[in-house]
């Protein structure tokens, strides 16, 4: 069957029937494709008031995902087609599901929000990133938590239950109010299983019972937390604070990190103003404050985008000349004649590009 | 109507490309899901056109479920090439991001490869559009449709090579992208050399691209209809001649019907954005009808708006079009549009006219005192 398949799709192609086999395909089972990775809605969770589990049922394309990897999901809103990048929340070698807040003024979450339903189909990429856990599994974890960072964890919780039913786990974890807690009822069930991970709740209003992250709290919580490898993901700010608590240890290596924002950039020093040139549109426009990948879409350049956070590398361009700075280093680089990812790249120079 | 546009001042012509410049913005920053499901809709109707019209004609043994089928794929092949094949590949859906929207990959079912197209069609017609000497298209180098073009006997064999030109269109097409001109033009063995090296670079893809199609319609359909191979054989022919027929129709109405504007060269050096806008007014022309029609032409029957925005997704032409010719109109701009009887049977007149000598007014005289280089006269005059 695969080999006549094969041939079939190889005549298609030779015979320039490509477009109508992946059209009638597509009409016999819409996440049907010769070329692309699709995925049905299977089930829409309601996690909290702003977050919802969409469970996805990929093509054959798929092929499968590690705890902790994220995917990226292609929607088409208002006729555009948009991609995102999310963590998935379920365990490896189940259905990938994606776990999405609804960010105020979140073009992108606002729509699954509102129009994401059961059966609905959206183009997906292939499991991606290395916020995983190691092949060699320590016996000490610690997982450090805030609002959807959960999501990765989540998976990891799942995959640790099953691997290593004895090691060691704690899991700290922030969020707004209780209520806004996503998994609440999972991580109670995980913890109360015998050998189960030890979860603490912390939220901004003390409404789980602890207030929001403290460094001397936490070395109190998990004293032995210099001894445990860690993962860390949440809002930028908790980020910061774990990673430099982790450096004064002097145990930043045993710190895995996965950022879902970027911290603003900082304004381009000198009050200089920089112009952006596109090589092949022939124009060129003034720089303001925010990323390149904000620049583009400003002067309606129209880039394609995918994560914003330089994970996906679909935003890449090729830069012919000038100097970026690389906002999750500070790295400058100016080099001419390279790939750079607008989306977390800010010009620190007059920038040529190839677009 | 105005019969005759009028010169425009330097700060006439800005003002000009500046009113069109907003219509262009209104559109652009208007486009949205409906103009997605209407292109989608198209290849859904396509695509069903296609399938119904090869199952009457492989399953038929009747004249009448032949003829409807060859028409079905004909509609299909006509659909395909227009209103989705070249929009598309003008990049009309390029703001989609969906892949299968995109220009720069899309491969259509027209002999004439679709990277050649791009060049002479996207850049070359679009922007030096109706410029003698510079745009191809101008009668296809093969037809004299201006008396401003100079008179070869050859051109009395255009009556013929005009019909003939419609029944193979594709084909037409196909080998005027190969540029064979350009080795005649040659002056130096050198160039020669060069123009050589170009037609192997681009006869390549065109024979490959043929090639494979060929063996689409003529042979794999053919055979997998086992005993009525001929007949359907036969009805993709006849497809394909529907399709060429009726493409040559709707673009030489777009361009060539009598009062259509061609220009010299030294004309458009350095022309403004209006300059540019009133040139892609006056060289071409629209064709009146109803809405299926436009479908029919791809929305070439408002050649005139898919020339002042050739990368603005065509159906939305209709909606613009009173709005142009408003302006048109105040700007004193002959806006030309007919019926498309009309504007064939001028098209008519100017081949069967300009196959022989003459034909023109004083054209120079005009070129001296307005940058046009003369308009298609009318060949009865």
């Amino acid at each position: 069957m695969n080999a006549i398949s094969r041939i079939a799709t190889g005549v298609a192609r030779g015979l320039l029937l490509e477009r109508q086999a992946e059209f009638w395909l597509g009409q016999v089972a819409p996440t049907r494709s010769l070329a692309q990775l699709r995925a049905r809605v299977e089930e829409v969770v309601d996690e909290t008031a702003d977050v919802k589990t969409f469970r996805l049922r990929p093509n054959g394309r798929w092929s499968g995902h590690q705890a902790g990897q994220f995917t990226t999901v292609e929607l088409e809103i208002d006729g555009v087609r948009t991609r995102r990048c999310y963590s998935i929340s379920s365990a490896p070698g189940r259905l990938p599901a994606i776990t999405v807040k609804r960010k105020p003024g979140g073009v992108v979450s606002g729509w699954m929000h509102a129009h994401l339903r059961r059966g609905d189909v959206i183009g997906l990429g292939l499991a991606a990133g290395d916020f995983v856990l190691p092949a060699v599994l320590p016996q000490k974890l610690l997982f450090l938590t805030g609002g959807s960072g959960i999501t990765p964890a989540m998976s990891m919780l799942l995959d640790l239950g099953r691997r290593a039913p004895a090691a060691d786990i704690v899991l700290v974890h922030h969020a707004r109010s209780a209520d806004d807690v996503i998994f609440r009822g999972a991580l109670a069930a995980l913890a109360a299983r015998a050998g189960g991970p030890r979860v603490v709740l912390c939220s901004d209003d003390g409404s789980s019972g602890l207030g929001p992250f403290d460094e001397a709290r936490l070395a109190l919580l998990v004293p032995d937390f210099a001894r445990r490898e860690s993962w860390v993901c949440g809002p930028p700010g908790l980020m910061e604070r774990v990673q430099s608590m982790w450096e004064a240890a002097g145990i930043a290596g045993s710190l895995r990190q996965e950022r879902f924002t970027l911290a603003p950039p900082r304004a381009v020093t000198g009050g200089k103003t920089t112009r952006i040139r596109l090589a092949h549109a022939g124009r060129s426009f003034v720089a303001g404050p925010g990323t390149l990948l904000e620049q583009l879409e400003q002067a309606g350049a129209k880039p394609v985008s995918g994560c914003r956070m330089g994970i996906c590398r679909t935003c890449k361009v090729r830069k012919v000349s000038g100097a970026v700075e690389d906002l999750r280093t500070g790295a400058v680089s100016g080099a001419a004649d390279e790939d750079v990812q607008p989306c977390i790249s800010v010009a620190r120079s007059d920038l040529e590009l190839s677009l | 109507m105005i019969e005759e546009s009028r010169k425009l001042s330097p700060a006439e012509e800005d003002a000009f490309g500046k009113e069109l410049d907003v219509l262009r913005d209104e559109a652009f920053g208007s486009l949205g899901q409906a103009d997605v499901d209407h292109i989608r809709g198209v290849v859904r109707l396509a695509r069903r056109a296609e399938a119904g019209g090869r199952a009457l004609l492989h399953l038929g043994l009747d004249p009448v479920t032949f003829l409807a089928g060859a028409g079905a794929l004909g509609v299909s092949k006509i659909l395909e090439n227009m209103e989705i094949g070249h929009n598309v590949i003008h990049g009309q859906y390029d703001w989609t991001k969906d892949p299968a929207l995109e220009g720069a990959g899309y491969e259509w079912d027209i002999v004439c490869p679709a990277e050649g197209w791009r060049r002479s069609h996207n850049f070359e017609h679009h922007t030096f559009t109706n410029i003698l000497g510079k745009d191809r298209d101008v009668g296809y180098l093969v037809l004299r449709v201006s008396a401003d073009q100079p008179w070869h006997p050859a051109y009395l064999l255009q009556p013929v090579s005009a019909v003939l030109l419609a029944l193979m269109f594709e084909w037409g097409l196909g080998l005027h992208d190969m540029r064979f001109d350009d080795l005649f033009r040659a002056r130096s063995l050198g160039e020669a050399r060069e123009a050589l090296k170009g037609l192997v670079e681009r006869g390549r893809p065109f024979l490959s691209k043929a090639a494979r199609l060929c063996a689409k319609d003529y042979l794999l359909f053919p055979a997998l209809a086992l005993a009525n191979a001929p007949r359907v054989l036969a009805g993709n022919v006849l497809a394909n001649v529907i399709r060429n027929v009726w493409g040559f129709s709707v673009i030489f109405c777009g361009h060539f019907p009598a009062g259509v504007r061609v220009y010299a060269e030294e004309a458009c050096e350095g022309e403004s954005r209006g300059a540019w806008y009133a040139r892609q007014l006056n060289g071409s022309a629209n064709i009146e009808g109803g809405k299926l029609l436009h479908l029919m032409t791809g929305h070439l029957s408002h050649q005139i708006e898919h020339h002042l925005f050739p990368d603005l997704p065509a159906a939305r032409y209709p909606g613009l079009a009173p709005k142009v010719r408003a302006i048109c109109e105040r700007y004193g701009q002959r806006y030309s549009t007919g019926s498309m009887p009309r504007q064939l049977a001028s098209v008519a007149r100017q081949i069967l006219r300009n196959a022989f000598p003459g034909g023109g007014k004083p054209i120079r005289d005009i070129a001296a005192e307005n940058p046009p280089l003369g308009r298609m006269s009318a060949a009865a005059a």
